[in-house]
Protein backbone atom coordinates (compact mmCIF):
# COMPACT_ATOMS: atom_id res chain seq x y z
CA UNK A 1 0.00 0.00 0.00
CA UNK A 2 1.95 3.30 -1.05
CA UNK A 3 1.36 6.97 0.49
CA UNK A 4 -0.82 8.38 -1.67
CA UNK A 5 -3.42 5.67 -1.84
CA UNK A 6 -3.00 6.02 2.09
CA UNK A 7 -3.23 9.69 2.21
CA UNK A 8 -6.50 8.96 -0.18
CA UNK A 9 -8.33 6.80 1.88
CA UNK A 10 -7.41 9.34 5.05
CA UNK A 11 -5.30 6.33 6.99
CA UNK A 12 -2.59 8.94 7.64
CA UNK A 13 -1.21 10.79 10.74
CA UNK A 14 -2.02 14.38 10.17
CA UNK A 15 1.86 15.41 10.26
CA UNK A 16 2.28 12.31 7.70
CA UNK A 17 -0.93 13.91 5.45
CA UNK A 18 0.64 16.89 5.49
CA UNK A 19 4.43 15.81 4.37
CA UNK A 20 2.57 13.53 1.59
CA UNK A 21 0.70 16.65 0.23
CA UNK A 22 3.54 18.85 -0.12
CA UNK A 23 5.40 15.96 -1.65
CA UNK A 24 2.41 16.05 -4.21
CA UNK A 25 2.48 19.20 -4.39
CA UNK A 26 6.15 19.39 -6.26
CA UNK A 27 6.41 15.94 -7.56
CA UNK A 28 4.69 15.31 -11.13
CA UNK A 29 5.15 11.34 -10.85
CA UNK A 30 3.12 11.45 -7.65
CA UNK A 31 0.74 14.49 -8.71
CA UNK A 32 0.30 12.05 -11.79
CA UNK A 33 -0.65 8.86 -9.46
CA UNK A 34 -2.96 10.97 -7.32
CA UNK A 35 -5.10 12.27 -10.07
CA UNK A 36 -5.18 8.36 -11.72
CA UNK A 37 -5.92 7.16 -8.02
CA UNK A 38 -9.49 9.58 -7.89
CA UNK A 39 -10.11 8.85 -11.93
CA UNK A 40 -9.86 4.73 -10.68
CA UNK A 41 -12.37 5.42 -7.89
CA UNK A 42 -14.30 7.49 -9.79
CA UNK A 43 -14.73 5.37 -12.50
CA UNK A 44 -15.26 2.57 -9.58
CA UNK A 45 -18.00 4.52 -7.98
CA UNK A 46 -19.15 5.43 -11.52
CA UNK A 47 -18.82 8.74 -11.35
CA UNK A 48 -16.84 9.70 -14.56
CA UNK A 49 -17.71 13.26 -15.10
CA UNK A 50 -14.81 14.00 -16.97
CA UNK A 51 -12.60 11.81 -19.77
CA UNK A 52 -9.50 10.30 -18.01
CA UNK A 53 -7.20 12.83 -20.35
CA UNK A 54 -9.33 15.90 -19.36
CA UNK A 55 -6.23 17.67 -17.45
CA UNK A 56 -4.01 16.66 -20.95
CA UNK A 57 -6.33 17.74 -23.28
CA UNK A 58 -7.19 20.76 -21.50
CA UNK A 59 -3.82 21.61 -20.70
CA UNK A 60 -3.11 21.20 -24.46
CA UNK A 61 -5.76 22.89 -25.62
CA UNK A 62 -4.80 26.11 -23.13
CA UNK A 63 -1.14 26.09 -24.93
CA UNK A 64 -2.07 25.77 -28.36
CA UNK A 65 -5.01 28.98 -27.08
CA UNK A 66 -3.91 31.54 -29.65
CA UNK A 67 -3.85 35.62 -28.68
CA UNK A 68 -5.93 36.31 -31.94
CA UNK A 69 -7.11 39.35 -31.52
CA UNK A 70 -3.73 40.82 -31.25
CA UNK A 71 -2.81 43.10 -34.21
CA UNK A 72 0.88 42.57 -33.63
CA UNK A 73 1.00 39.11 -34.23
CA UNK A 74 -0.82 39.68 -37.74
CA UNK A 75 -0.04 42.08 -39.20
CA UNK A 76 -1.35 41.39 -42.44
CA UNK A 77 -4.73 43.41 -43.35
CA UNK A 78 -5.56 39.64 -45.06
CA UNK A 79 -5.12 37.49 -41.24
CA UNK A 80 -7.16 40.09 -39.67
CA UNK A 81 -9.67 40.16 -41.76
CA UNK A 82 -10.09 36.71 -41.46
CA UNK A 83 -9.84 36.85 -37.26
CA UNK A 84 -12.60 39.28 -38.17
CA UNK A 85 -14.47 36.80 -39.70
CA UNK A 86 -13.61 34.17 -37.16
CA UNK A 87 -15.29 36.05 -34.49
CA UNK A 88 -18.55 36.47 -36.82
CA UNK A 89 -18.26 32.56 -37.01
CA UNK A 90 -18.05 32.52 -33.29
CA UNK A 91 -20.89 30.56 -32.78
CA UNK A 92 -20.15 28.22 -35.28
CA UNK A 93 -16.67 27.96 -34.39
CA UNK A 94 -17.73 27.03 -30.90
CA UNK A 95 -19.90 24.51 -31.38
CA UNK A 96 -17.53 22.90 -33.22
CA UNK A 97 -15.05 23.39 -30.47
CA UNK A 98 -17.30 22.06 -28.02
CA UNK A 99 -18.40 19.06 -29.87
CA UNK A 100 -15.13 18.20 -30.76
CA UNK A 101 -16.44 18.01 -34.85
CA UNK A 102 -13.85 16.75 -37.11
CA UNK A 103 -15.73 16.47 -40.24
CA UNK A 104 -14.54 14.38 -43.67
CA UNK A 105 -15.03 11.28 -44.96
CA UNK A 106 -12.44 9.47 -43.51
CA UNK A 107 -12.91 10.89 -39.63
CA UNK A 108 -9.52 11.34 -39.40
CA UNK A 109 -8.10 15.03 -39.35
CA UNK A 110 -5.77 16.88 -41.59
CA UNK A 111 -4.56 20.06 -41.41
CA UNK A 112 -1.85 20.63 -43.93
CA UNK A 113 -3.70 23.49 -44.76
CA UNK A 114 -2.78 25.36 -41.54
CA UNK A 115 -0.29 27.56 -42.35
CA UNK A 116 1.09 28.64 -38.82
CA UNK A 117 1.35 26.54 -35.65
CA UNK A 118 -0.88 29.05 -33.58
CA UNK A 119 -4.52 27.92 -33.37
CA UNK A 120 -5.45 31.11 -35.11
CA UNK A 121 -5.66 29.18 -38.44
CA UNK A 122 -6.92 26.21 -36.86
CA UNK A 123 -9.84 27.79 -35.66
CA UNK A 124 -10.50 29.57 -38.83
CA UNK A 125 -10.03 25.94 -40.55
CA UNK A 126 -13.22 24.88 -38.10
CA UNK A 127 -15.32 28.06 -39.39
CA UNK A 128 -14.48 26.89 -42.89
CA UNK A 129 -14.59 23.65 -44.21
CA UNK A 130 -10.84 22.08 -42.48
CA UNK A 131 -11.04 20.20 -39.18
CA UNK A 132 -9.62 21.13 -36.35
CA UNK A 133 -6.40 19.41 -35.29
CA UNK A 134 -6.73 19.18 -31.64
CA UNK A 135 -8.16 15.78 -30.73
CA UNK A 136 -11.97 15.80 -30.73
CA UNK A 137 -13.85 16.09 -27.05
CA UNK A 138 -16.48 13.37 -27.98
CA UNK A 139 -19.42 15.07 -26.77
CA UNK A 140 -21.92 17.94 -26.88
CA UNK A 141 -21.30 19.52 -23.33
CA UNK A 142 -24.39 21.04 -22.72
CA UNK A 143 -27.74 19.06 -21.47
CA UNK A 144 -30.56 19.72 -23.44
CA UNK A 145 -32.91 22.23 -22.24
CA UNK A 146 -35.96 20.29 -22.30
CA UNK A 147 -37.15 21.99 -25.65
CA UNK A 148 -36.14 18.86 -27.59
CA UNK A 149 -38.27 16.53 -25.61
CA UNK A 150 -40.99 16.28 -28.15
CA UNK A 151 -38.52 15.43 -31.25
CA UNK A 152 -36.85 12.96 -28.43
CA UNK A 153 -40.37 11.15 -28.23
CA UNK A 154 -40.62 11.23 -31.53
CA UNK A 155 -37.97 9.58 -32.16
CA UNK A 156 -37.73 7.25 -29.67
CA UNK A 157 -39.81 4.39 -30.66
CA UNK A 158 -37.69 4.08 -33.72
CA UNK A 159 -34.48 3.32 -32.09
CA UNK A 160 -33.32 -0.47 -32.02
CA UNK A 161 -32.37 0.11 -28.46
CA UNK A 162 -35.94 0.84 -26.84
CA UNK A 163 -36.82 -2.70 -28.23
CA UNK A 164 -34.12 -3.87 -26.07
CA UNK A 165 -34.70 -2.30 -22.97
CA UNK A 166 -38.56 -1.25 -22.71
CA UNK A 167 -39.76 1.74 -21.94
CA UNK A 168 -36.96 3.01 -19.61
CA UNK A 169 -35.05 4.90 -22.21
CA UNK A 170 -38.37 7.06 -22.97
CA UNK A 171 -37.46 8.72 -19.60
CA UNK A 172 -35.17 11.07 -21.74
CA UNK A 173 -38.16 12.30 -23.51
CA UNK A 174 -39.42 13.98 -20.12
CA UNK A 175 -36.34 15.09 -19.38
CA UNK A 176 -36.22 18.31 -16.96
CA UNK A 177 -32.68 18.94 -16.78
CA UNK A 178 -32.29 22.16 -17.27
CA UNK A 179 -36.25 22.25 -18.27
CA UNK A 180 -37.35 24.88 -19.91
CA UNK A 181 -40.97 24.13 -20.23
CA UNK A 182 -43.67 24.79 -22.02
CA UNK A 183 -43.47 25.89 -25.85
CA UNK B 1 -0.29 19.12 -32.98
CA UNK B 2 -0.01 18.77 -36.72
CA UNK B 3 3.15 16.45 -35.84
CA UNK B 4 0.95 14.04 -33.55
CA UNK B 5 -1.61 13.43 -36.29
CA UNK B 6 0.24 10.75 -38.40
CA UNK B 7 0.31 9.35 -35.27
CA UNK B 8 -3.06 9.01 -34.68
CA UNK B 9 -3.74 7.53 -38.27
CA UNK B 10 -1.15 4.76 -37.74
CA UNK B 11 -2.60 3.78 -34.33
CA UNK B 12 -6.64 4.12 -36.13
CA UNK B 13 -5.22 1.61 -38.58
CA UNK B 14 -3.58 -0.70 -35.27
CA UNK B 15 -6.97 -0.61 -33.98
CA UNK B 16 -9.15 -1.53 -37.04
CA UNK B 17 -6.16 -3.84 -37.52
CA UNK B 18 -6.97 -5.54 -34.26
CA UNK B 19 -10.44 -5.26 -34.34
CA UNK B 20 -10.45 -7.36 -38.03
CA UNK B 21 -8.09 -10.37 -36.27
CA UNK B 22 -10.49 -10.19 -32.99
CA UNK B 23 -13.54 -10.74 -35.03
CA UNK B 24 -12.02 -13.68 -37.02
CA UNK B 25 -11.10 -15.46 -34.09
CA UNK B 26 -14.43 -14.76 -32.33
CA UNK B 27 -16.64 -15.76 -34.43
CA UNK B 28 -18.77 -18.29 -31.89
CA UNK B 29 -18.73 -15.30 -29.64
CA UNK B 30 -19.98 -13.13 -31.79
CA UNK B 31 -22.98 -15.77 -32.83
CA UNK B 32 -23.33 -16.17 -29.02
CA UNK B 33 -23.42 -12.58 -27.85
CA UNK B 34 -26.08 -12.15 -30.96
CA UNK B 35 -28.44 -15.00 -29.71
CA UNK B 36 -28.13 -12.80 -26.09
CA UNK B 37 -29.14 -9.50 -28.41
CA UNK B 38 -31.98 -11.55 -29.67
CA UNK B 39 -33.16 -12.73 -26.27
CA UNK B 40 -33.08 -9.35 -24.65
CA UNK B 41 -35.40 -7.85 -27.00
CA UNK B 42 -37.81 -10.95 -26.95
CA UNK B 43 -37.61 -10.43 -22.99
CA UNK B 44 -38.17 -6.96 -22.70
CA UNK B 45 -41.53 -7.52 -25.17
CA UNK B 46 -42.96 -10.79 -23.75
CA UNK B 47 -42.43 -10.67 -19.99
CA UNK B 48 -44.43 -9.47 -17.00
CA UNK B 49 -41.72 -7.32 -14.81
CA UNK B 50 -41.55 -4.47 -12.88
CA UNK B 51 -38.91 -3.21 -11.09
CA UNK B 52 -37.40 0.38 -9.76
CA UNK B 53 -34.09 1.41 -12.82
CA UNK B 54 -31.80 4.07 -12.34
CA UNK B 55 -30.90 6.51 -15.18
CA UNK B 56 -27.71 7.89 -15.17
CA UNK B 57 -25.81 10.18 -17.30
CA UNK B 58 -22.91 12.49 -16.84
CA UNK B 59 -23.67 13.28 -13.29
CA UNK B 60 -27.12 13.28 -13.42
CA UNK B 61 -29.38 10.58 -11.91
CA UNK B 62 -32.80 9.88 -12.02
CA UNK B 63 -34.54 6.97 -10.53
CA UNK B 64 -37.97 5.67 -11.90
CA UNK B 65 -40.84 2.87 -10.90
CA UNK B 66 -41.35 0.45 -14.60
CA UNK B 67 -43.88 -1.90 -15.43
CA UNK B 68 -44.25 -4.20 -17.90
CA UNK B 69 -47.33 -6.32 -18.96
CA UNK B 70 -48.36 -8.32 -21.75
CA UNK B 71 -52.20 -8.93 -22.18
CA UNK B 72 -53.26 -12.72 -22.72
CA UNK B 73 -53.94 -11.11 -26.25
CA UNK B 74 -49.98 -10.22 -26.88
CA UNK B 75 -51.38 -6.34 -26.31
CA UNK B 76 -47.86 -4.74 -24.84
CA UNK B 77 -48.85 -2.32 -21.88
CA UNK B 78 -46.08 -0.45 -19.97
CA UNK B 79 -45.32 2.55 -17.69
CA UNK B 80 -42.72 4.65 -16.45
CA UNK B 81 -43.20 6.85 -13.47
CA UNK B 82 -40.01 9.17 -12.35
CA UNK B 83 -39.62 9.04 -8.33
CA UNK B 84 -37.03 12.19 -8.32
CA UNK B 85 -37.70 15.40 -9.45
CA UNK B 86 -41.06 16.76 -10.75
CA UNK B 87 -43.33 14.19 -11.02
CA UNK B 88 -44.03 12.48 -14.90
CA UNK B 89 -45.13 9.56 -16.32
CA UNK B 90 -45.05 7.73 -19.48
CA UNK B 91 -47.43 4.89 -20.58
CA UNK B 92 -46.87 2.82 -23.52
CA UNK B 93 -50.47 0.97 -24.82
CA UNK B 94 -49.37 -0.94 -28.06
CA UNK B 95 -48.51 1.39 -30.83
CA UNK B 96 -49.68 4.71 -28.43
CA UNK B 97 -46.78 6.27 -26.31
CA UNK B 98 -48.22 9.17 -23.76
CA UNK B 99 -46.35 11.50 -21.20
CA UNK B 100 -48.07 13.02 -18.63
CA UNK B 101 -46.47 15.93 -17.73
CA UNK B 102 -47.97 17.26 -14.42
CA UNK B 103 -46.24 20.39 -13.66
CA UNK B 104 -47.16 21.98 -16.52
CA UNK B 105 -50.24 19.92 -16.79
CA UNK B 106 -49.19 18.91 -20.49
CA UNK B 107 -50.05 15.43 -22.25
CA UNK B 108 -47.81 14.56 -24.81
CA UNK B 109 -49.08 11.22 -27.53
CA UNK B 110 -46.82 10.13 -29.84
CA UNK B 111 -49.00 7.72 -32.15
CA UNK B 112 -47.33 5.20 -34.21
CA UNK B 113 -48.64 3.65 -37.51
CA UNK B 114 -48.91 -0.12 -38.68
CA UNK B 115 -46.20 0.52 -40.99
CA UNK B 116 -43.73 1.81 -37.79
CA UNK B 117 -44.86 -1.12 -36.03
CA UNK B 118 -43.40 -3.57 -38.03
CA UNK B 119 -40.02 -0.85 -38.25
CA UNK B 120 -37.77 -3.68 -39.59
CA UNK B 121 -34.29 -1.98 -37.34
CA UNK B 122 -36.70 -2.63 -33.90
CA UNK B 123 -35.25 -5.73 -33.55
CA UNK B 124 -31.83 -6.37 -34.37
CA UNK B 125 -32.60 -8.08 -37.14
CA UNK B 126 -28.78 -9.90 -38.66
CA UNK B 127 -25.97 -10.84 -36.98
CA UNK B 128 -24.32 -9.55 -40.68
CA UNK B 129 -25.34 -5.93 -40.25
CA UNK B 130 -24.44 -5.68 -36.96
CA UNK B 131 -20.91 -6.86 -37.02
CA UNK B 132 -20.36 -4.75 -39.51
CA UNK B 133 -20.37 -2.00 -37.46
CA UNK B 134 -19.66 -3.53 -33.93
CA UNK B 135 -17.23 -6.90 -32.65
CA UNK B 136 -19.94 -8.59 -30.70
CA UNK B 137 -18.59 -10.73 -28.00
CA UNK B 138 -20.18 -12.65 -24.03
CA UNK B 139 -18.21 -11.02 -21.49
CA UNK B 140 -18.32 -12.11 -17.47
CA UNK B 141 -21.09 -13.35 -15.46
CA UNK B 142 -22.26 -10.77 -12.85
CA UNK B 143 -25.35 -10.53 -10.53
CA UNK B 144 -27.50 -7.36 -10.64
CA UNK B 145 -30.33 -6.07 -8.16
CA UNK B 146 -30.18 -9.68 -7.24
CA UNK B 147 -30.26 -11.66 -10.37
CA UNK B 148 -27.55 -13.50 -12.31
CA UNK B 149 -26.93 -12.13 -15.33
CA UNK B 150 -24.54 -12.02 -18.61
CA UNK B 151 -22.74 -9.31 -19.55
CA UNK B 152 -22.63 -8.82 -23.30
CA UNK B 153 -20.52 -6.22 -25.28
CA UNK B 154 -21.06 -4.12 -28.29
CA UNK B 155 -17.77 -2.24 -29.27
CA UNK B 156 -17.78 -0.14 -32.29
CA UNK B 157 -15.53 -0.60 -35.20
CA UNK B 158 -14.48 2.67 -35.49
CA UNK B 159 -15.65 6.17 -33.89
CA UNK B 160 -18.99 6.88 -35.91
CA UNK B 161 -20.80 4.91 -32.58
CA UNK B 162 -21.03 3.79 -29.36
CA UNK B 163 -19.87 1.11 -27.56
CA UNK B 164 -22.76 -0.75 -25.69
CA UNK B 165 -22.52 -3.27 -22.58
CA UNK B 166 -26.06 -5.08 -21.04
CA UNK B 167 -25.82 -7.44 -18.68
CA UNK B 168 -29.20 -9.75 -19.77
CA UNK B 169 -30.74 -11.82 -16.49
CA UNK B 170 -29.23 -15.61 -17.54
CA UNK B 171 -32.81 -16.99 -17.38
CA UNK B 172 -35.10 -14.95 -18.91
CA UNK B 173 -32.57 -12.71 -21.00
CA UNK B 174 -33.76 -9.60 -19.61
CA UNK B 175 -31.54 -6.77 -19.41
CA UNK B 176 -30.85 -5.68 -15.88
CA UNK B 177 -28.13 -3.32 -16.72
CA UNK B 178 -27.10 -1.28 -20.23
CA UNK B 179 -24.48 1.05 -20.83
CA UNK B 180 -23.88 3.09 -23.90
CA UNK B 181 -20.02 3.89 -23.64
CA UNK B 182 -17.67 6.75 -25.67
CA UNK B 183 -14.62 6.43 -27.81
CA UNK B 184 -12.68 6.89 -24.29
CA UNK B 185 -14.05 3.95 -22.28
CA UNK B 186 -16.41 6.33 -19.91
CA UNK B 187 -19.74 5.17 -19.55
CA UNK B 188 -21.91 8.09 -21.20
CA UNK B 189 -25.60 6.88 -19.95
CA UNK B 190 -26.40 3.92 -17.94
CA UNK B 191 -29.91 2.01 -17.14
CA UNK B 192 -29.44 -0.43 -14.04
CA UNK B 193 -32.08 -2.07 -12.15
CA UNK B 194 -31.77 -1.78 -8.23
CA UNK B 195 -34.79 -3.90 -7.97
CA UNK B 196 -36.77 -6.17 -10.22
CA UNK B 197 -39.82 -8.89 -10.06
CA UNK B 198 -40.10 -11.17 -12.71
CA UNK B 199 -43.37 -12.52 -13.81
CA UNK B 200 -46.52 -11.65 -11.77
CA UNK B 201 -49.95 -11.81 -13.39
CA UNK B 202 -51.64 -9.02 -16.55
CA UNK B 203 -52.61 -5.82 -14.15
CA UNK B 204 -54.35 -3.24 -16.49
CA UNK B 205 -54.57 -0.88 -13.68
CA UNK B 206 -50.71 -1.05 -12.52
CA UNK B 207 -50.12 0.46 -16.35
CA UNK B 208 -52.44 3.04 -16.66
CA UNK B 209 -51.63 6.44 -15.57
CA UNK B 210 -52.53 8.27 -12.11
CA UNK B 211 -53.53 11.57 -14.12
CA UNK B 212 -55.30 9.86 -17.05
CA UNK B 213 -58.20 11.17 -15.64
CA UNK B 214 -57.08 14.43 -13.64
CA UNK B 215 -55.74 15.19 -16.99
CA UNK B 216 -59.11 15.24 -18.62
CA UNK B 217 -61.16 17.10 -16.12
CA UNK B 218 -58.62 19.46 -15.90
CA UNK B 219 -58.50 20.13 -19.64
CA UNK B 220 -54.55 19.86 -19.78
CA UNK B 221 -52.88 20.67 -23.09
CA UNK B 222 -52.83 17.68 -25.33
CA UNK B 223 -49.87 17.93 -27.88
CA UNK B 224 -50.46 15.10 -30.46
CA UNK B 225 -47.52 13.63 -32.91
CA UNK B 226 -47.05 10.67 -35.37
CA UNK B 227 -47.67 9.54 -38.53
CA UNK B 228 -51.55 9.86 -38.58
CA UNK B 229 -52.57 13.84 -39.47
CA UNK B 230 -53.73 14.62 -42.81
CA UNK B 231 -50.31 15.81 -44.57
CA UNK B 232 -49.01 12.35 -43.24
CA UNK B 233 -47.13 10.10 -45.36
CA UNK B 234 -44.64 7.55 -45.19
CA UNK B 235 -42.87 8.71 -48.50
CA UNK B 236 -40.27 10.36 -50.15
CA UNK B 237 -39.60 13.90 -48.37
CA UNK B 238 -37.19 15.37 -50.82
CA UNK B 239 -33.87 15.38 -48.46
CA UNK B 240 -31.00 13.38 -49.03
CA UNK B 241 -27.44 12.68 -47.00
CA UNK B 242 -24.86 13.91 -49.44
CA UNK B 243 -22.24 11.69 -47.80
CA UNK B 244 -22.62 8.14 -46.78
CA UNK B 245 -21.89 7.07 -43.40
CA UNK B 246 -20.72 3.44 -42.87
CA UNK B 247 -23.21 0.91 -41.30
CA UNK B 248 -26.10 3.45 -40.89
CA UNK B 249 -28.85 2.96 -43.32
CA UNK B 250 -31.88 4.61 -43.84
CA UNK B 251 -34.51 2.69 -42.14
CA UNK B 252 -37.46 5.11 -42.74
CA UNK B 253 -39.00 8.23 -43.99
CA UNK B 254 -41.88 10.11 -43.99
CA UNK B 255 -44.36 13.33 -43.29
CA UNK B 256 -45.66 13.47 -39.60
CA UNK B 257 -46.87 15.86 -37.03
CA UNK B 258 -44.71 16.80 -34.13
CA UNK B 259 -47.23 18.64 -31.53
CA UNK B 260 -49.60 19.62 -33.71
CA UNK B 261 -47.19 21.26 -35.90
CA UNK B 262 -47.71 19.59 -39.63
CA UNK B 263 -45.21 18.36 -42.55
CA UNK B 264 -42.43 18.02 -40.64
CA UNK B 265 -40.09 15.14 -42.36
CA UNK B 266 -38.25 12.70 -40.23
CA UNK B 267 -35.96 10.04 -41.59
CA UNK B 268 -34.24 7.27 -39.65
CA UNK B 269 -30.84 6.12 -40.23
CA UNK B 270 -29.37 2.76 -38.21
CA UNK B 271 -26.93 0.93 -38.24
CA UNK B 272 -28.92 -2.08 -36.53
CA UNK B 273 -28.34 -1.08 -32.91
CA UNK B 274 -28.22 2.90 -32.57
CA UNK B 275 -30.55 5.29 -34.50
CA UNK B 276 -30.49 8.50 -35.74
CA UNK B 277 -33.21 10.79 -36.72
CA UNK B 278 -32.90 13.68 -39.06
CA UNK B 279 -36.23 16.40 -38.37
CA UNK B 280 -36.71 18.92 -40.90
CA UNK B 281 -39.30 21.55 -39.71
CA UNK B 282 -40.41 24.56 -41.61
CA UNK B 283 -38.58 27.63 -39.94
CA UNK B 284 -40.95 29.67 -37.91
CA UNK B 285 -38.49 31.39 -36.29
CA UNK B 286 -34.85 31.01 -35.77
CA UNK B 287 -33.56 27.81 -33.75
CA UNK B 288 -32.83 29.53 -30.30
CA UNK B 289 -30.68 27.80 -27.25
CA UNK B 290 -27.57 25.51 -28.22
CA UNK B 291 -27.65 24.08 -31.23
CA UNK B 292 -25.14 21.39 -29.92
CA UNK B 293 -26.74 19.84 -26.95
CA UNK B 294 -27.51 16.07 -24.95
CA UNK B 295 -29.87 14.05 -23.42
CA UNK B 296 -27.61 11.21 -22.19
CA UNK B 297 -26.48 8.99 -24.68
CA UNK B 298 -28.34 10.92 -27.46
CA UNK B 299 -26.61 14.19 -29.14
CA UNK B 300 -28.89 16.85 -30.17
CA UNK B 301 -27.93 19.03 -33.45
CA UNK B 302 -29.82 21.90 -34.68
CA UNK B 303 -29.07 23.95 -37.76
CA UNK B 304 -31.36 26.12 -40.20
CA UNK B 305 -31.02 25.05 -43.72
CA UNK B 306 -33.11 27.76 -45.83
CA UNK B 307 -36.17 27.79 -44.45
CA UNK B 308 -36.23 25.21 -42.73
CA UNK B 309 -34.89 24.30 -39.08
CA UNK B 310 -33.01 20.81 -39.05
CA UNK B 311 -32.78 18.52 -35.89
CA UNK B 312 -30.70 15.51 -36.14
CA UNK B 313 -30.77 13.12 -33.34
CA UNK B 314 -29.67 10.21 -32.07
CA UNK B 315 -27.81 7.56 -29.76
CA UNK B 316 -24.70 8.26 -31.54
CA UNK B 317 -21.41 10.85 -30.80
CA UNK B 318 -21.84 14.28 -31.36
CA UNK B 319 -19.43 14.39 -34.20
CA UNK B 320 -21.64 11.53 -36.43
CA UNK B 321 -24.93 13.87 -35.74
CA UNK B 322 -23.20 16.68 -36.77
CA UNK B 323 -21.91 14.83 -39.57
CA UNK B 324 -25.42 14.13 -40.51
CA UNK B 325 -26.99 17.30 -40.37
CA UNK B 326 -24.23 19.24 -42.28
CA UNK B 327 -24.51 16.46 -45.22
CA UNK B 328 -28.43 16.66 -45.44
CA UNK B 329 -29.82 18.89 -48.85
CA UNK B 330 -32.61 18.73 -50.83
CA UNK B 331 -32.43 16.76 -54.09
CA UNK B 332 -32.03 19.07 -56.87
CA UNK B 333 -34.84 18.48 -58.64
CA UNK B 334 -37.28 18.99 -55.41
CA UNK B 335 -35.56 21.76 -55.00
CA UNK B 336 -36.59 23.51 -58.36
CA UNK B 337 -40.38 22.43 -58.13
CA UNK B 338 -40.20 23.91 -54.12
CA UNK B 339 -39.06 27.23 -55.66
Amino acid sequence: MDAISALMDGELEADEARRQLLKVKEDRTLRTRWDDYHLIGDAMRGETALSPQFGEILARRLAAEPTVLSPRRFPSHRNRLSTYAMSAAASLGAVAFVGGMALGPTGIAVSDSSKGPTGATARTNIAGTGMPPTPALPEANVPSDGRMNEYLLAHQGFSPSTALQGIGPYIRSVSTTGQITGR
Amino acid sequence: MRVSLPGTAAGLLVLVGAAGSACAADGASTGEAFAWLKKMAAASRQLNYSGTIVYQHRNHVETSRVVHFVNSAGGEFEKLETLDGPAREVVRSNDQVVCYLPNVKKVLIEERNRSARNFPALVPESVHGLSESYDMSTESADRIAGHDCQWVALTPRDQLRYGRRFCAETASGLPLRAQTINETGDAVESFAFTEITIGGPFNRDRVRSRYADASKKQKWRVERSGFSGPAATPADTGWVLTSRLPGFRKMMEGKRSIAGRETISQIVFSDGLAAVSVFIEPLQQHPAGQPLSHQGAVNIYTKAHGSNVVTVLGEAPAKTIMQIGDSLQLKPLTAAVQQ
